[in-house]
C-alpha cells in the first residue's frame, strides 16, 4: 500500500509537470508561430499589406512564383496558396487577412482548387488557436482531436505547417516553387483525359468569397494556370460550375497554354522557369498590369 | 486493441484496477480474461482457435510427462507440432504455398488451377503458436515441468501484453512468474512506465513519422530519384527497427509493472559490429528460440564447417519464412544466412589484417558498425518489398546513382524532420549504453520529456505495429 501510494504521489507530480510543460512549451510555439515569415504566419500577425493576392491549392503555389510577380508589376505580392488548400479553407484565410491587413488590390484564385477535397483541414490546427474562423473548420472535421488540442496545447503545433513555420524562422516563404524539370518519360507518356470534378462546398465558398471581396473593392481574377500537355484535363465541369456559383465571373483557361516540358515539374505543377514565362504571359493578356512586358517564349 | 488506440487507453486502467485488487486465482481470472477480451476486440471468432491452441498443448504437455515410454513421447511431440505448424501452415501459408505449386507447375509446363482460400490469419498466430510449441518440446526434453493448471497455463497462453507481437516469452520463464502473486513495487513501476514512454516515443513519434515516407517510395519506386529512394530505405530501416522495439518496450514496461519480468527484446541492434552480433540484438527472443529449437537441434556448430554452414542457412531461410508467406521473406532470411556464413569464412582474415596494419579499434569498430547497418539495409529492401520486381527496381535505381541531389526528394520537410529523429534516437541510444539505475526525478524527467515528444512529433493516425502481421 505505501508503495502504491508513493507511486501516485509520483504520478500526480509528473501529470502537474506535464500540464505546466505543456502550457509553457504551447505559448513559446505560438510565439515563434507569429515570428515566422510563413505565409500563414504573415496573415496572423499583420501588416504584410500586399497589394496582389494569390490563392489557391499545390497549382497555385508553383504556377504564381511571387518574387517574379513583383519584378514584373512593381507591386508587393504574397501567395497564401498551400498544398490541398480547399476553397473553403481559402475562403477563411482571406477574411482573416482582411481582418488583420490592409486591403489587396487584387487577388487571383487559382481556380482548380474547388476540386480540392478536405485534405488540409486537418493541418488547421496549428493556426486555429488565432482564428475563429479555422478553429470552427478545424472542430467539425475533427471534433475529438479539437478537444484533445483544448487538453494538451502543444498537440496543435504537431503539424507540418509549425514545421513549415519554423523553417521559414528567418527567411520568406515566398521561394517555395518547384526547380526540377518533368522526367522524360513522365512527360512522354500521356494519361488519359481527365475532368477533374468541383466539389460543391467549394463552389459555394467561391460563391461567397468573391463578393465579399468585390465588396471591399478588390478586383478578382480567376484564373486555371497550366497543365502540362502529358495531362489531358477539360474543364467541362469547372468553369460552368463556377461560373454557375459565381454570377458575371470570367474563369480565364490556361491549362493548355504552355507546351514545353521544360516549364513542368510534373504534369500538374510548373516550376520556377515555368511560372515566370506563365506570368509574362498574363501580363501580355492584362490580367496583370506589368512594366516589363515581353511575349511569351511558347 | 492496439496499445496505441483508445481502446486501450480504457482498458488498461480498468485492467489496473482489477489486477492489484485481487490475489491469487482471481487475478489469474482478471489477468485471463482482460486477455481474451484485449485479443477479441480484433475479431472475437479467432478465440476458439487460441483456446484450442492452449488446450491442446496443455492435454499433450500432461501426457508427456506421464507417459514413459519413448516411443509413445515421441509421437506426442511429433503431435504437437503437427498440430501448431499445422494451424500456422494453414492460416498463414496456406495460399502461398498454393500460389508457389501453381507457379512452379505452369513453370514446368503443366498449368494447374489451385483454389486458394480466403483466409485471415488470426493476429499473433506466429507468437503464441511458437510459445505453445516450445513449451511442449521443453516438457519432452525434461527441462520443464508440465503444468497441472488449465487456468495459469491458458494465461501464460493468451497473456495479453506479448500475445500478439510478442516478445515471445517462454514457458520456463513465464510460468513461475505467474505461479506468485506480486506485490506492487514502486521502483519497478517507475521503471516499467519509464519503458512504457520510451516505446511510444518509438513508435508513435518516429516509427509512424517515417512510415508514410517509406510507403510512398516503396510502392511507386519508379517514381522516385535515387536518393529519394536511398532516403526511403535508411527510413524503413528505423521505421521497422522503432515500430516493433517500441511495442516490445510497451510490452515489457506493462509486465514490468505488473510484476512480471520479459526481458529484453532488442539491444541497439544498428550498433552492431558483426551479423552474430546482430542476432543476439535484434528480436532476442525469436532469435533465440530458433537457436534452441532449430539451430541446435539440426546439430548446430558440432558438425563440420559445411555442416555449420548448413544448419545456419536453414534457421535464417526458415526464420525468414517466418516473417511472412512471401518468398522476399525467404530471400531476407537467405541474406542474413550467407551474411552470417561469410562472416565465418572473412571474420578471422580481417582481424588478422586489422591487427598487423594496425588499425586503430575505434575506426575498425566504426567501419563495421557502417558495414552490418549498410548490409542490413540491403536485406531489409527485400523484406518490406512486394515482389523481387519492386526490390530490383528500388535497388538498380539507387546504384545507378540517378539524380543524387536533394531537389529531386519529395516532402522535403518530413523528410528533414525524419532525418531528425533518427539522429535523436541514435543519440539517445548511444548515451544510454548500459541500463542505469535511475532515481524517481530523472524518471519523471524522462516520462515527462517522453509526452512532450508525442504530443509535438507524434502521429496520431492509429498505425497497426509492422509485426501484427507476422
Amino acid at each position: 500500500m505505501r508503495e502504491a501510494k508513493r507511486f501516485a504521489v509520483w504520478f500526480v507530480v509528473l501529470a502537474i509537470v506535464v500540464i505546466a510543460g505543456d502550457r509553457i512549451g504551447a505559448f513559446i510555439c505560438s510565439r515563434v508561430l507569429l515570428a515566422s515569415q510563413f505565409r500563414l504566419s504573415r496573415i496572423y500577425r499583420g501588416g504584410a499589406n500586399a497589394d496582389i493576392l494569390v490563392i489557391g491549392d499545390s497549382r497555385g503555389v508553383h504556377s504564381f512564383y511571387a518574387p517574379a510577380i513583383e519584378t514584373l508589376t512593381g507591386r508587393p505580392a504574397l501567395n497564401l496558396s498551400c498544398n490541398s488548400m480547399s476553397m473553403p479553407i481559402a475562403e477563411a484565410l482571406l477574411a482573416d487577412y482582411l481582418d488583420r491587413n490592409a486591403a489587396p488590390r487584387m487577388v487571383i484564385i487559382e481556380t482548380t482548387c474547388v476540386v480540392v477535397n478536405r485534405g488540409l483541414v486537418s493541418e488547421l490546427r496549428t493556426y486555429a488557436g488565432l482564428s475563429k474562423r479555422l478553429e470552427t473548420l478545424y472542430a467539425r472535421e475533427h471534433p475529438r482531436a479539437a478537444a484533445a488540442g483544448r487538453l494538451f496545447r502543444l498537440l496543435p503545433y504537431d503539424s507540418e505547417f509549425f514545421l513549415r513555420a519554423l523553417m521559414y524562422l528567418r527567411r520568406s516563404d515566398q521561394d517555395w516553387i518547384n526547380r526540377n524539370v518533368i522526367a522524360p518519360h513522365l512527360a512522354a507518356s500521356p494519361r488519359g483525359r481527365w475532368s477533374p470534378r468541383p466539389h460543391q462546398e467549394n463552389l459555394d465558398a467561391l460563391g461567397r468569397l468573391v463578393p465579399l471581396l468585390r465588396a471591399r473593392g478588390i478586383e478578382v481574377k480567376l484564373v486555371i494556370a497550366p497543365y502540362h500537355r502529358s495531362v489531358m484535363v477539360d474543364m467541362n465541369e469547372i468553369t460552368p460550375g463556377v461560373t454557375r456559383s459565381v454570377p458575371g465571373a470570367r474563369v480565364m483557361n490556361y491549362a493548355d497554354a504552355i507546351e514545353e516540358s521544360r516549364y513542368f515539374a510534373d504534369g500538374v505543377h510548373m516550376n520556377a522557369e515555368g511560372s515566370e514565362v506563365f506570368l509574362r504571359m498574363l501580363c501580355s493578356d492584362g490580367v496583370l498590369q506589368c512594366h516589363v512586358e515581353k511575349p511569351p517564349q511558347t | 486493441m492496439l496499445f496505441n488506440s483508445f481502446a486501450f487507453l480504457i482498458f488498461l486502467p480498468l485492467f489496473m484496477i482489477g489486477y492489484w485488487s485481487t490475489r491469487g486465482r482471481a487475478r489469474l481470472w482478471v489477468m485471463f480474461l482482460a486477455s481474451l477480451v484485449f485479443y477479441a476486440w480484433w475479431d472475437w471468432r479467432f478465440l476458439f482457435l487460441l483456446l484450442f491452441s492452449a488446450l491442446v498443448d496443455y492435454s499433450l504437455g500432461l501426457l508427456l510427462e506421464n507417459e514413459q515410454d519413448d516411443a509413445a513421447r515421441h509421437r506426442l511431440i511429433v503431435l504437437s507440432i503437427v498440430v501448431n505448424l499445422g494451424l500456422l501452415g494453414f492460416f498463414k501459408y496456406f495460399n502461398f504455398f498454393a500460389d508457389s505449386a501453381a507457379q512452379l507447375s505452369e513453370a514446368l509446363g503443366l498449368p494447374v488451377t489451385w483454389n486458394t482460400l480466403q483466409i485471415v490469419m488470426p493476429v499473433g498466430i506466429s507468437f503464441y503458436v511458437f510459445k505453445t510449441m516450445s513449451y511442449t518440446i521443453d516438457v519432452y526434453r525434461r527441462t520443464q515441468r508440465a503444468d497441472h493448471d488449465l487456468l495459469r497455463f491458458a494465461t501464460f497462453v493468451v497473456f495479453f501484453p506479448e500475445l500478439v507481437a510478442g516478445p515471445i516469452v517462454r514457458a520456463s520463464r513465464l510460468l513461475p512468474q505467474l505461479s506468485r502473486d506480486h506485490r506492487f513495487d514502486y521502483e519497478r513501476a517507475l521503471s516499467g512506465l519509464t519503458l512504457i514512454c520510451a516505446g511510444y516515443v518509438r513508435k508513435v513519434v518516429v516509427a509512424d513519422s517515417l512510415a508514410p515516407l517509406v510507403d510512398v517510395r516503396f510502392a511507386h519506386p519508379e517514381a522516385h530519384s535515387a536518393l529519394s529512394l536511398l532516403i526511403g530505405v535508411y527510413f524503413y530501416a528505423f521505421q521497422i527497427y522503432c515500430d516493433f522495439s517500441g511495442y516490445s518496450n510497451i510490452a515489457i514496461g506493462l509486465a514490468r509493472i505488473l510484476g512480471f519480468d520479459f526481458g529484453i527484446n532488442f539491444d541497439r541492434p544498428y550498433f552492431s559490429r558483426s551479423f552474430s552480433q546482430f542476432w543476439t540484438r535484434w528480436h532476442i527472443s525469436l532469435s533465440s528460440w530458433l537457436r534452441d529449437y532449430l539451430y541446435i537441434p539440426l546439430g548446430g556448430s558440432r558438425g563440420g564447417t559445411l555442416f555449420t554452414f548448413r544448419n545456419v542457412m536453414i534457421t535464417m531461410l526458415l526464420g525468414g519464412l517466418w516473417h511472412g508467406a512471401r518468398w522476399t521473406f525467404v530471400a531476407w532470411g537467405g541474406l542474413h544466412g550467407l551474411y552470417l556464413v561469410s562472416q565465418r569464412i572473412i571474420g578471422p582474415s580481417y582481424q588478422r589484417a586489422v591487427k598487423s596494419l594496425r588499425v586503430p579499434q575505434a575506426v575498425s569498430s566504426a567501419f563495421l558498425i557502417l558495414l552490418v547497418f549498410h548490409l542490413t539495409c540491403f536485406g531489409w529492401v527485400f523484406f518490406r518489398a512486394q515482389s523481387f520486381r519492386d526490390a530490383w527496381q528500388i535497388l538498380s535505381n539507387i546504384a545507378a546513382m540517378q539524380d543524387m541531389s536533394f531537389a529531386s526528394v519529395d516532402n522535403k520537410i518530413l523528410v528533414l524532420k525524419g532525418a531528425m529523429l533518427i539522429a535523436g534516437l541514435l543519440v539517445v541510444e548511444g548515451i544510454t549504453l548500459k541500463p542505469r539505475d535511475v532515481s524517481p526525478a530523472r524518471r519523471l524527467a524522462f516520462a515527462a520529456s517522453c509526452i512532450w515528444i508525442l504530443l509535438l512529433f507524434g502521429s496520431f493516425s492509429g498505425n497497426t505495429f509492422i509485426y501484427f502481421q507476422f
